[in-house]
Formats: structure tokens, C-alpha cells, sequence
């Protein structure tokens, strides 16, 4: 038991400060423009004219229309395979390569549940910018009894870039992989 | 629209209501490239032991921007925004934001406000979080 605890947290520790996964370095498939972000603001009915109404955004200090900040993550995730994705888990693409989900999957905590999510923006982006992203995990904490059950913090950071290499923005995100105990409720 | 000058700690940002429909998580899924089944495909989530389909976290993210900048206007840069998360977004729950602003600053040619905010439905808090805004110091567009 311990032996196998032991073995655990040395396949985690030997993953922080890793990608994560083998999609952990992701190229924008398009660049920023502008059909998906009217598609983003009328979806969120979010009326700010910098993101759609050019004369507007050319009055603010951003001079232009820009992205809306949180739409980093969209730029940069993967084109869907809609084929097979009930079989894949409801992943849109397939993941590969070691990543601690999949450890901690092996191990029995195959429950997820975001916990944290927080943004940092240097700078908005604008029409036409090829954003990439790279993701790497941050920290795995020691094993916690939560009220879900016993469980691991899991935090990666991702950084976008623009086309000069520069950081326009950062996401930290954190999700607890846990083994379910009880009736889940 | 809000000026720099005319924030102070305390004020209380008008308050969101969302009122939540299966189109509206749907069309924030999609629009946030989220194609997970469980923001669009209810039998799916039964089957994952959901109730219904719930919001994906990119569309929760995207109102908390809406909120802060329904009321701090288009000249407002949101440089940090940082949540816990909480209970689901289910349809036909409403989601209101509330939210007050905790601290400004005065920096180099701008001016900051630290704000401190919630999103609550039937179920409880959805994100509890904090948001700092960069404004200009002439702000009034």
C-alpha cells in the first residue's frame, strides 16, 4: 500500500514542470477575426462595441477592435473530430502521452471537478493575430480527503503567445481528480 | 459608462440577471469551441449522472467579463480575472452577478479597481472571484 503511494507520487513529481499531455503546445488553427468574435458576443448578448463596431473601438484607447481577453482559450483549442467523441469520453480531440489526469485516472481518482480558474492579460489581441498556446503542469498537491473524496489538486498554467513569441495572456487552472465516495451526491 | 474619477471602494456594480436556457449554454458552448457532449447533449450528461447539460467554464468566464464591463465600459482592460468554482449552471435556473469594487489605484497613466464579485443560481454560488480593471484616467467616452 505504501510502496504503491510511494510509486504514485513519483510518476506525479516527475510531471510538474511538464507539458501537459501531448497537446500541450497548440497553434491557433485560425486567426483572430472577426465572424467568431460577433459569434461570441451574441452569444453572451455582451454589447461592448470594442469587440464588434470598428468606428467605436477606433475612439477607445485600443484603437481598433480587439478580442474579447477570455477568448484566448477559444483561439487556441483544437478543431473538433466529431467522429467518435461520446467513445473518447467526450474529448473533442484524442489526447495522448503521460499527463498526471491520466495517472491519476489509473490510479482510481477518475472523477474530475474544476476547481480554479484565473486569467491574467498583458494585452488584448486583435484581427488577425495567430495566437499559440503552451500549457504545463504547475503543481500536484499530496493527497487530500475532500468531501468528495480522497483526492489531488492538480494546477497547470497556460501561456499564449503572439507571433513574436511574446505572452499576451496566462490561465491558471486547477481541477481536483478525486475517487468518488458514497452516492456521489 | 464609468470614469476612473468616479469609482470608490464600496460602489456596487449593477447587478446581471441571466436567465438560463438549454440555447443559451449551447450557443455559449459553441461559440467558446467547447464541444464537449455534456454542455450540448443531455442524454450524455444523465448517462455522466447530470441532471440536465450545464454551462461550460469558458461561457462562465465570458459573462463575468460581460458583467465587469456592462459597467466599467469599452475603454476598461480586465487584467486579471480569477474565480472558484462552484455549484452547475443548469437551464432554467437564472444566474445573477453582484459584485463591489474593493480597492483603486492611481498608477502610471491609469487608474486600477480591484472588484470583488459572485454568480449565484437556485443551487448556490456558480464562481465567487476577483477582477482587477485598468481604466484610463480620462475615461469618459
Amino acid at each position: 500500500m505504501a510502496d504503491d503511494s510511494s510509486t504514485l507520487r513519483d510518476r506525479l513529481d516527475a510531471l510538474i514542470g511538464a507539458p501537459l499531455g501531448a497537446n500541450a503546445e497548440a497553434v491557433a488553427p485560425d486567426p483572430v477575426n472577426q465572424p467568431m468574435i460577433r459569434h461570441w458576443a451574441a452569444a453572451f448578448e455582451d454589447a461592448n462595441p470594442v469587440y464588434v463596431d470598428p468606428e467605436a473601438a477606433a475612439r477607445t484607447r485600443f484603437g481598433a477592435i480587439v478580442s474579447p481577453p477570455v477568448m484566448l482559450q477559444t483561439w487556441t483549442l483544437p478543431t473538433p473530430t466529431i467522429t467518435g467523441m461520446a467513445e473518447r469520453g467526450g474529448s473533442p480531440v484524442e489526447t495522448t502521452g503521460e499527463s498526471p489526469l491520466k495517472v491519476l485516472d489509473d490510479a482510481g481518482f477518475v472523477a474530475t471537478l474544476a476547481s480554479n480558474s484565473e486569467f491574467e492579460i498583458e494585452r488584448y489581441v486583435r484581427l488577425g493575430e495567430r495566437l499559440s498556446a503552451s500549457t504545463v503542469v504547475e503543481s500536484i498537491s499530496e493527497e487530500k480527503q475532500t468531501r468528495l473524496g480522497p483526492g489531488y489538486f492538480v494546477t497547470w498554467v497556460t501561456s499564449f503567445h503572439d507571433e513574436a513569441g511574446d505572452v499576451v495572456g496566462r490561465q491558471r487552472f486547477r481541477v481536483l481528480k478525486f475517487k468518488p465516495e458514497g452516492s456521489g451526491a | 459608462m464609468t470614469a476612473w474619477g468616479d469609482v470608490g471602494v464600496g460602489d456596487e456594480l449593477p447587478v446581471l440577471e441571466v436567465p438560463m436556457t438549454a440555447t443559451r449554454i449551447v450557443a455559449g458552448a459553441i461559440a467558446t469551441r467547447d464541444f464537449m457532449p455534456v454542455h450540448h447533449d443531455r442524454d450524455y450528461a444523465n448517462v455522466q449522472g447530470a441532471p440536465d447539460i450545464f454551462m461550460n467554464i469558458i461561457s462562465t468566464n465570458a459573462y463575468c467579463c460581460r458583467f465587469l464591463t456592462d459597467w466599467a465600459g469599452p475603454e476598461t482592460m480586465i487584467t486579471r480575472l480569477a474565480v472558484r468554482l462552484g455549484v452547475p449552471v443548469f437551464p432554467g435556473s437564472t444566474l445573477t452577478f453582484t459584485g463591489r469594487v474593493t480597492a483603486t489605484e492611481r498608477r502610471e497613466g491609469e487608474g486600477v479597481v480591484e472588484v470583488e464579485f459572485r454568480a449565484a443560481n437556485d443551487l448556490g454560488d456558480h464562481v465567487t472571484g476577483t477582477a482587477t480593471l485598468s481604466l484610463p484616467l480620462d475615461a469618459r467616452v
